[in-house]
């Protein structure tokens, strides 16, 4: 050993001590062909963020830093997006930092609001051509979409703005669109992420609907379920077949990403349900006074409270811990119009109890028959839902630490559900370590820091 | 509630600082040409440094002065991440000029007292790293200075047994700068904060020797230097940031500690015959005695809080040896080598400390042209191997390999 160092210090001499620290292995494909790369899924695959679509977030979408990754490995270029022409918001105004003043709490506080000089820019609006081999898309991510939506035909042109930008037809099914961007692509890897939107449109809209996973179609004899609902298991297996079918008609490899716990994310955790505080013990005698009245008994204390909500049955009631109160609540009708204290939070500002086992029963279904496809295929399954997961928990990353907190954990974008440009990244780090891991490859990982967090 | 939107999350990563990589061991050219030993000869007043207790075995009042410049370069490279060739770096080239200065020897002619006094750089290294460079939220720049201000008695209890000691006061300064991951919104899409900090230190310690003649052709040395607390009383912290981080990162003081660690020495010197003189020296340093470099931030915000990064230093043991071949009465040769152990242990190596056990090998010449004048020449070459580390408190890994070059010249006159 002590040789070794010998060696490396009389080299010094020679060669005026500048060391360089080689590469010692070279990227690898291993397995796969990753020639040509589709990517599928939904606002979190299309690079959504800050509550809208903007094309500086397209441009740091997770497929993008996978590209990236994958072209030292033999991934052939162009890697196309359905590109937006602004970067502003499309079709709603993205968020950024800023300055809003409180009327009921008369002060100036900073945090998210709406892209303050907004106006809405009808070249994004246009349809979307590449101009490239054939009109050739490989992100064909839509904002939105369910794995219930695939077989609705008129689904970009009746319900989806983005869908319908860049559809080659959007009175058709989405999977018919699929069909024809594989056969136009001939994609030798894929990635998937799909079904997030089959359980956050209920968590988003405080837990409407059935939420068993047995929801009927909204209007009968039409594959058409409810946005605010939680998608039915069976549409859901079957629907997830039929897209899993159509990507790997050319054949491809590809990698499975599963359905992360959307309960554990900003938008759910920010605003914490014992949020009531009562300073004064007249507080306490007179909200003591008013639940006894109202024929239920409150107790209710100095210091920090849960607050008084509606559950879904229109019952209102204490939160108790462990509920949700969700982001979108409005913080002035808190603070200043007794919501959660005299008046209770609507139900759809609030995940109850039952709601959120409903939530968490169904994502771990879901993910059960996203993993036996993964095994039944033989393709890399990509368990998201752990690694954000850890995340929540914290994660340090070359000197940064990640978390799930709003704003200021850098992970999450002003949205509260959707990533930043390193969250995005780390997510892409994720699911190369999981193909490396499963096809063998040795393909490097991307440089989280090198791209943008929160804007201050 | 908004107003919370702000009030959480660390952006800072503590600086895990200072260690061997930054502790100089030139305070003697001789000694320095030799491995680095010097505990059992007084071979010139940089014994004041090596060995107190030898200062009372010089014939006569000396008067030393050295210089070095040494370059040390350090290469990193991820490998997770050195397909995008980028992360390969090295650090950014840089000479430090370290110097001794020293006065002394017995009072008068076959007195068995003396005094003297040493200026000498325990430390005075630095690291710097392109602005933009991987581990840039963890350090880009860090530069460490001290100067040792020595006084020395030493007394020659019998031709067996003489002892010293010294009293040792230090003033140095540090200077640290790191990326803060806060974004603006103006500008480019990659517009990092930064955070800079500069403090002047101080602190008082001790430097005891006993030297033992044991024969004419055997001597031994015992040192020990005490741990010096340098503490920094009220540095001061600039935060670069967007405007609206203006009031949770704003310009405040700090005050931190910089121990040096102690060290005790072993040295034994041979003379088998009388041109040619053998050392070993055993050095036993004290790193365990602190964990971390602390920065306690005077104004603390939702934002700043004081840096500690966890730390388990341990103690080393650096075997010297060298040897010293007397050519004629004007020319000697030197040469030696040292292995030395890093006190970090793995999982805690961090970019602004990227120590490894390092394998030295030194050589130099002295001439004396005129009579009480003498003229030294001395090299050092230190490197370590590709070392892959992790610092798992930064979440930062990679390979790294340090090496160095120093060339020193200095002059001592006998009165």
């Amino acid at each position: 050993m002590k040789n070794i160092y010998i060696i490396g210090a009389m080299a010094c001499l020679l060669s005026a001590c500048k060391p360089s620290v080689n590469i010692t292995t070279p990227p690898s494909a291993g397995d796969v062909d990753f020639t040509n790369y589709m990517a599928i899924g939904n606002s979190l695959t299309a690079g959504y963020a800050d509550n809208s679509l903007t094309v500086s977030g397209q441009l740091n979408s997770y497929p993008q830093r996978l590209f990236e990754q994958f072209s030292l490995v033999g991934a052939k270029g162009p890697f196309i997006q359905p590109l937006l022409v602004s970067d502003i918001g499309y079709p709603g105004p993205k968020k950024v930092m800023g300055y809003t003043y409180g009327y009921c709490t008369h002060d100036t506080s900073m945090g998210p609001v709406d892209y303050p000089t907004w106006v809405s820019e009808p070249r994004d609006a246009e349809t979307y051509l590449s101009g490239v081999n054939n009109n050739q898309i490989n992100n064909v991510a839509v904002p939105g979409i369910r794995v219930v939506d695939y077989p609705v035909a008129g689904y970009a042109s009746a319900f989806n703005p983005y869908a319908k930008r860049f559809y080659k037809d959007p009175s058709k099914r989405p999977l018919d669109e699929l069909q024809y961007r594989v056969s136009n692509l001939s994609p030798t890897f894929f990635t998937m992420w799909m079904g997030a939107n089959d359980v956050l449109g209920y968590a988003t809209a405080g837990g409407q609907g059935d939420g068993t996973g047995n929801a009927s179609p909204s209007i009968p004899g039409f594959n058409l379920y409810n946005n605010n609902d939680i998608s039915p298991i069976k549409a859901f297996t079957d629907n997830y077949d039929s897209i899993l079918r159509v990507a790997r008609s050319s054949g491809a490899d590809g990698a499975l990403i599963n359905i992360p716990d959307v309960t554990s994310i900003p938008f759910f955790t920010t605003v914490p349900a014992n949020g009531l505080t009562l300073t004064r013990q007249g507080q306490v005698d007179s909200l003591q006074a008013l639940y006894a009245r109202a024929g239920f008994d409150k107790v209710f204390q100095l210091g920090a409270n849960y607050f008084i909500v509606q559950d879904h049955n229109g019952n209102t009631r204490q939160a108790v811990p462990g509920e949700l109160i969700l982001l979108t609540v409005p913080q002035d009708s808190i603070k200043c119009k007794g919501w959660g204290s005299i008046k209770p939070i609507p139900a759809q500002y609030v995940l109850t109890t039952d709601e959120l086992q409903n939530i968490r029963n169904n994502t771990k279904l879901m993910n059960e028959i996203i993993k036996a496809r993964s095994v039944r295929e033989h393709l890399a399954y990509v368990d998201m839902n752990t690694y954000l997961g850890t995340i929540s928990k914290g994660i340090t990353y070359n000197g940064i630490k990640y978390t799930a907190e709003y704003v200021t954990g850098g992970a999450f974008s002003l949205d509260g559900v959707h990533l930043t440009p390193r969250g995005y990244a780390l997510v892409a780090n994720e699911i190369l370590r999981t193909i490396n891991e499963f096809y063998h490859a040795t393909i490097p990982y991307t440089d989280v820091n090198k791209y943008p967090g929160i804007k201050f | 509630m908004k107003k919370h939107f702000l009030a959480a999350s660390l952006v800072l990563s503590a600086f895990s600082s200072f260690g061997a990589a930054y502790q100089l061991n030139l305070q003697g050219l001789r000694q320095l040409a030799m491995g680095g030993t010097g505990a059992a000869w007084p071979w010139d007043a940089s014994t004041i440094y090596y060995n107190p207790g030898g200062l009372a075995r010089l014939h006569g009042i000396q008067v030393y002065a050295s210089a070095l410049a040494i370059m040390p370069s350090t290469g990193f490279a991820n490998q997770s991440t050195s397909g995008n060739q980028s992360t390969a770096t090295r650090s950014i080239d840089q000479t430090f000029v370290p110097f001794s200065v020293y006065v002394g020897g017995p009072i008068q002619q076959d007195s068995k007292f003396a005094v003297g006094m040493g200026i000498y750089t325990p430390a005075g290294m630095g690291l710097k790293w392109d602005d933009n460079w991987l581990g840039k939220y963890i350090v880009q720049d860090i530069q460490l200075k001290a100067v040792c201000f020595q006084p020395t008695i030493s007394y020659r209890i019998s031709d067996l047994l003489s002892v010293g000691g010294g009293f040792v006061y230090t003033t140095g300064t540090l200077d640290l700068k790191q990326a803060m991951a806060v974004h603006g919104q103006a500008g480019p899409n990659y517009d990092d904060g930064q955070a800079k900090l500069h403090g002047t230190a101080s602190g008082v310690g001790f430097n005891l020797g006993v030297q033992m003649r044991v024969r004419e052709y055997l001597q031994l040395g015992f040192t020990y230097r005490s741990q010096i607390n340098m503490s920094i009383g009220s540095g001061t912290a600039e935060f670069t940031v967007p405007a609206s981080l203006r009031s949770t990162f704003p310009n405040t003081n700090f005050d931190s500690q910089l121990p040096l660690p102690q060290v005790a020495t072993i040295g034994i010197g041979v003379r088998p015959v009388e041109a040619l003189t053998i050392q070993f020296d055993l050095n036993y340093t004290g790193w365990n005695s602190y964990d971390s470099l602390r920065i306690n931030f005077k104004d603390h915000t939702s934002g700043l809080k004081d840096m500690h990064a966890p730390r388990q230093y341990k103690n080393t043991l650096t075997p010297r040896i060298g040897a010293n071949y007397k050519i004629s009465k004007i020319v000697s040769v030197m040469l030696g080598g040292a292995f030395d152990p890093t006190p970090v242990k793995s999982g805690f190596v961090s970019p602004d400390l990227p120590d490894g056990n390092r394998a030295v090998i030194t050589w130099g010449a002295a001439i004396k042209p005129l009579r009480g004048f003498t003229i030294l020449a001395s090299f050092e070459s230190t490197s370590t191997s590709v070392h892959d580390e992790s610092y798992d408190y930064g979440g930062f890994s990679g390979a790294y390999k340090t090496q160095a070059f120093t060339t020193g010249l200095g002059i001592y006159y006998n009165f």
